[in-house]
């Protein structure tokens, strides 16, 4: 009996290593829009986006921001989904250096594991944009926002709804995420300056609401009346504490206030169950970073640094923010 | 007591004296603990995991696995979720089309495993990673909102001071219980569990009894997920992340053996009160959530190896 | 004589004895095996040789006796210690590593290797192993995956290794079985070489022009006692066979009256075939690739057909095959004069076949379940009414069964795995016997049980032919098959070779209908 050659079992393996490698480029191309018909070939710039996580509300109203203004400029964009892995964001940059892109948009997974990603993009001479988030290494451009500020907004906006003094309780997202740091680190600077203001617990919902609904009533069964205030680190973890508060029929007694404005929270607060939410201009970041990367690439002078407000929505001015906040 | 007759004692009261145990503890550690109104909020928190778990304990009598379960809490929340908005249709309209996703995927499951003759834990692999690209294409990526008023009842109201979700869960796991000990389809997942070989050779359709297994816990998983998009008020494509483990779990805990042929829901019910205790326990304490994954994976080695001794 | 013989005399067991739950294997085995020698042990099924060699092998250890490698006593409590004691078995069952190729296996456990990490030297590894299958002029690559090669191959790849252990005492249990003419004269060519270099080789076989071809020495083992060793030209065939299966008279009326004296008389005239009464069961060239091939016979109401044979001559298969647990792929099945196919086990139950399988463990009984569920599994359609199960009437059934066929148990509650195999047996009996069935087919019915509980499920046999239903009984047990049979077919490699007439016939003449030609 013949033994079967080992050569077609190597030559097997060799070709699944390259699709694999591959493929994270060409991965979930979500949205390659293709140029004006008026546009000349030549002219069509191509660039390359790799957001954290298709299935964060936020992230997705980043990616059709983005896709409206490419739309309007006329490039070519070319998605992929990291799927919150920093080793495939890495990888997915790497593809876009290996297709020679005319730039890169990053939005990025972590401030540590995603820093290869623009290391590597700047040493290929490829201008890199970050978005929302930051990196170690410092991009050829950032858009964003400084998270800590949209922590402060809400903190300062409970402190002075309790008058100063009072009980909270903190639900954090991810722990380790740029996000989360920088939320944490706004609030706590705003504690510092009210020491009449106590933090009994902080935990993390891990950015889910289903886990804040269940986290808040647990507090809710340890510090009973003691509650006063809750802030959530996004709009998710907010709504879930909302309606474990709303259950236990202790609210509006207790103030709730989170991060992100998505459509469910402005409708929230809108209707006087949510306090308030801070809004984070996806459109200005999304399509700021598009703007910045074409300039970059087209060589034309840009700022290095974008930093797009924050804006606090309470129910005065939630009504504006709806109509800007496309429905599904 | 001579040492060798507390062994089967031991087997069958043994995790009813754990949960005893830790709740005498956490009731001194934190007087808030063994109060009614945390009592019904323990019990109100077990139930999406409580209808997982008693969906799952049919196929683990088998002898499968089914490792979906997350996806399809996720899967048929949502699609319910897209039924469910105010002033469209009845009520009835989405919770049956959720439980109708989940056994639709349950069934899918069992035929593959059975006529396909794959691995179970393949099997419910793909559909683990199946359902949830169907959840996040169905959804576009963002939650499933503005949902009507008479479907987000169903998880946040009392009924006598019980909760809805709670309620269900008894149903749910008094039909199963009723099932799998009078009824003669559920004899027959017990054989075929103990030994298959025998059961064919008994005349037992074996592969049938597998289907039902299979499409009996999908429902389940699809009733769950109707039950979780009412409680968080949305149909989230996110939802049910890894709730496939802690299912599991408490089936293990509570006594079903992972080659089949031995269990039943009422240790299923314990396995999932003594999880959702430990966990509402370790967050009255403030112990960090960290420690609460040590904590909670350390406990389920322990109880499982304390059953493997008992019935030595 | 007495110095000579000891200083070649490399094995030696004395006294050696070993029970199993219920059933006494061995029984003060003596047994001596010199250098250079080839010794054959032979007997029945059932008699002892395959416990005889996995104790030699390390596989169990005795409860009596003493084993002595070269003069000191040894313990061996592992195949590990036999192995490096030089003793190497080649086993009846194989089991090979069939995802690893046949250099591996021939070569495992003393794989080439070069460095101080265990380099595994392949080359090396492959000449070896060529080596070996050369001389045994296989024709089978070293790079080939086991899994690719037929039993005959892999069997002689399994000798290959055993060879290459250049061990001194080769233990070979029915080495032949699965082997062409070519590859068995090339056997015998090594094993040759093997007793010229001072290697001692026990060999176990059926085939006995094989052992009187090869053997020096012969050891004939009956019922777990040690009958007779002598060299082998002091025998014939016949009188071979007669040691192994003992006199011819105690034999036959010893099981018969002890049975006949609890149960009442068996009167075989009037059971004898009614020639008008239209079969039960007819079975017509009935095949099976690889298992048995045109099969014919019939079976009539009240009538115990005895299926008798060695191990492997496809009498199972034959009997999954009636039962629907396989299918046929040639040939037909009439039940009650309806010809029918028999593709699964719930179509044999609907037609009135019932089955005792031959492993009550394996596909017998669910151990897990309480005794009560064990014995309605078959039919819980009559305990229930629109799927629900009327609990009352399956306790009902369930005592029935009970009383009647005897089990012994504290509560009908009791897991099925506590019960003696015995017990066990009744229970998978009366459970194979709720739905009523016209004809029985028992697959080893008292196997692994012990003298007691053999008498009642004879018994038991007894009555349910005279209740009328058709019994197809296969047993090795060659007692059994005389004392209970109206008529005995004897199989042979997947063919019946003879039907025989108990009254007349005699052990030796059945296993000699039995045995290879």
């Amino acid at each position: 009996m013949k033994p079967r050659p080992k050569i077609s079992g190597t030559l097997l393996a060799l070709g699944w290593a390259v699709a694999v490698a591959v493929a994270p480029g060409c991965g979930r191309s979500t949205g390659t829009k293709t140029a004006e018909p008026g546009a000349a070939p030549a002219q069509r710039l191509t660039i390359g986006v790799s957001l954290m996580n298709l299935s964060n509300e936020f992230i997705v109203m980043l990616h059709q921001a983005m896709l409206a203004r490419a739309g309007e400029l006329g490039v070519a964009l070319i998605v992929t989904d990291a799927q919150r892995s920093a080793e495939r964001q890495v990888q997915q940059v790497e593809s876009f250096i290996a297709q020679r892109v005319d730039a890169i948009i990053l939005n990025p997974c972590e401030v540590e594991a995603s820093a290869p990603a623009v290391d590597k993009a700047l040493a290929a001479g490829i201008p890199i944009v970050n978005v929302n988030s930051e990196t170690r290494t410092p991009p050829t451009a950032f858009i964003g926002s400084r998270d800590e500020e949209s922590a402060r907004l809400a903190m300062e906006y409970i402190v002075q709804r309790l008058g100063g003094r009072g009980n909270i309780v903190m639900m954090h997202g991810f722990m380790g995420q740029a996000a989360q740091i920088k939320r944490d680190r706004g609030a706590r600077e705003v504690l510092a300056r009210h020491p009449d203001i106590k933090l009994l617990a902080d935990q993390t919902a891990e950015w889910d609401r289903a886990k804040a609904m269940s986290l808040m009533e647990n507090w809710i069964q340890a510090y009973g009346e003691k509650l006063e205030a809750v802030f959530a680190h996004n709009d998710e973890m907010g709504m879930g504490a909302v309606i474990a508060l709303e259950q236990a029929r202790l609210k509006p007694k207790v103030i709730v206030a989170s991060v992100d404005a998505i459509a469910d929270a402005l409708q929230a607060v809108q209707d006087g169950r949510l306090d308030a939410t801070v809004f984070q201009d996806a459109k200005g970041q999304g399509g700021g970073a598009v703007e910045a990367a074409v300039r970059l690439a087209r060589q034309e002078t840009c700022a290095k640094e974008v930093f797009i407000p924050f804006q606090l929505v309470t129910r005065t001015n939630a009504g504006q923010f709806l109509q800007t906040v496309s429905r599904p | 007591m001579h040492p060798r007759n507390i062994r089967p004692w031991l087997a069958r009261y043994g995790l009813l004296l754990a949960l005893v145990g830790i709740s005498l503890a956490l009731s001194l550690a934190k007087p808030g603990f063994l109060t009614v109104s945390n009592l019904i909020n323990v019990v109100r928190q077990i139930s999406i995991n409580g209808i997982l778990a008693v969906g799952v304990t049919y196929v683990l009598l088998t002898g499968g696995v089914d490792l979906s379960l997350g996806s399809l809490v996720a899967l048929s929340g949502v699609a319910a979720a897209c039924w469910a908005h105010p002033g469209e249709y009845p009520v009835v309209v989405p919770v049956l089309i959720g439980v109708l996703a989940g056994a639709l995927c349950g069934a899918a499951n069992g035929a593959v495993i059975t006529w396909g003759r794959v691995a179970p834990f393949i099997v419910t692999l793909g559909m683990m990673t199946v359902a949830r690209g169907l959840a996040l294409v169905i959804s576009g990526g963002r939650p499933v909102s503005n949902l009507s008023r008479a479907f987000t009842t169903l998880g946040s109201a009392d009924l006598l001071g019980i909760p809805v979700p709670a309620l269900i869960l008894a149903a749910v796991a008094l039909a199963s219980h009723l099932c799998l000990r009078h009824l003669r389809v559920g004899r027959y997942v017990y054989a075929v569990g103990g030994n298959e070989l025998a059961a064919r050779a008994s005349g037992i359709n074996v592969a049938g009894v597998k289907l039902f297994a299979y499409t009996v816990c999908g429902a389940c998983a699809g009733l769950a997920g109707v039950v979780l998009a009412s409680r968080i008020t949305t149909g989230q494509p996110n939802a049910g992340l890894a709730y496939e483990l802690d299912a599991i779990a408490a089936v293990v805990i509570g006594g079903t053996s992972l080659s089949g042929g031995v269990g039943g829901v009422g240790g299923t019910l314990l396995g999932a009160l003594l999880m959702g205790v430990i966990n509402n326990g370790l967050d009255l304490l403030n112990v960090s959530s960290y420690y609460q994954q040590i904590v909670k994976g350390l406990i389920i080695v322990g109880a499982v190896w304390l059953d493997k001794r008992s019935t030595k | 004589m007495g110095v000579l013989e000891s200083a070649d005399v490399v094995l030696e067991v004395a006294n050696l004895g070993k029970s199993f739950p219920g059933v006494r294997a061995l029984d003060g085995v003596f047994f001596r095996l010199r250098r250079g020698e080839v010794h054959a042990v032979v007997g029945e099924n059932g008699a002892g040789k395959s416990t005889f060699m996995r104790l030699l092998a390390g596989l169990e250890t005795p409860d009596d006796g003493e084993i002595r490698f070269r003069g000191r006593p040894v313990r061996l409590r592992h195949p590990h210690a036999a192995r490096q004691l030089g003793v190497a078995m080649i086993h009846q069952e194989l089991m090979p590593f069939l995802d690893l190729t046949v250099a591996e296996n021939i070569l495992m456990g003393r794989e080439r290797t070069r460095g101080p990490f265990g380099w595994v030297d392949r080359a090396a590894q492959r000449r070896e192993a060529q080596r070996l299958l050369r001389q045994l002029d296989v024709p089978v690559s070293p790079d080939c995956r086991m899994r690719e090669l037929g039993v005959a191959e892999m069997q002689a790849v399994e000798i290959a290794r055993a060879i290459g252990c250049r061990a001194e005492v080769m233990i070979m249990d029915e080495p032949t079985s699965a082997l062409s003419e070519r590859e068995t004269r090339a056997l015998f060519r090594v094993m040759g070489d093997l007793r010229r270099q001072g290697g001692a080789i026990i060999y176990i076989s059926h085939r006995l022009e094989e052992v009187f071809e090869l053997a020096d020495t012969v050891t004939v083992l009956r019922d777990g006692r040690h009958v007779v060793t002598g060299p082998v030209t002091a025998f014939s065939r016949q009188s071979l066979i007669e040691s192994m299966v003992g006199p011819p008279k105690s034999r036959i009326a010893e099981p018969k009256s002890r049975i006949a004296g609890v149960f009442g008389g068996h009167d075989r005239a009037a059971n004898a075939r009614p020639a008008e009464d239209a079969a039960a069961l007819v079975v017509r060239g009935l095949s099976r690739a690889g298992a048995f091939a045109d099969v014919s016979f019939a079976v009539h109401r009240g009538e115990i057909v005895g299926l008798t044979g060695l191990v492997g001559a496809g009498r199972t298969e034959l009997a999954q095959a009636l039962f629907g647990m396989v299918e046929a792929e040639a040939g037909e099945v009439r039940v009650q004069g309806v010809a029918v196919r028999l593709r699964s086990p719930r179509q044999a139950i609907d037609h009135g076949i019932a089955l005792l399988t031959e492993d009550r463990k394996h596909d017998g009984l669910v151990l897990t379940l309480p005794v009560m569920h064990n014995l309605t599994l078959c039919g819980l359609d009559r305990c229930s009414r629109g799927g629900w199960i009327n609990g009352r009437r399956e306790e009902a059934v369930a005592d029935a069964l009970i009383a009647d066929f005897g089990v012994r148990i504290a509560h009908r509650e009791q897991s099925t795995g506590t019960l003696s195999g015995g017990n066990q047996q009744k229970v998978a009996l009366g459970k194979a016997l709720l739905p009523d069935p016209d004809i029985v087919i028992l697959d080893e019915p008292t196997r692994g049980i012990d003298v007691g509980a053999k008498a009642e499920i004879y018994g038991l046999i007894r009555r349910l032919a005279q209740s009328g239903k058709a019994i197809l009984l296969i047993s090795s047990e060659l007692p059994e098959v005389l004392a209970l049979s109206d008529r005995i077919l004897v199989m042979r490699q997947g063919r019946l070779s003879a039907a025989l007439d108990p009254r007349r016939a005699t052990p030796a003449e059945i296993l000699h209908w039995a045995m290879p030609e």
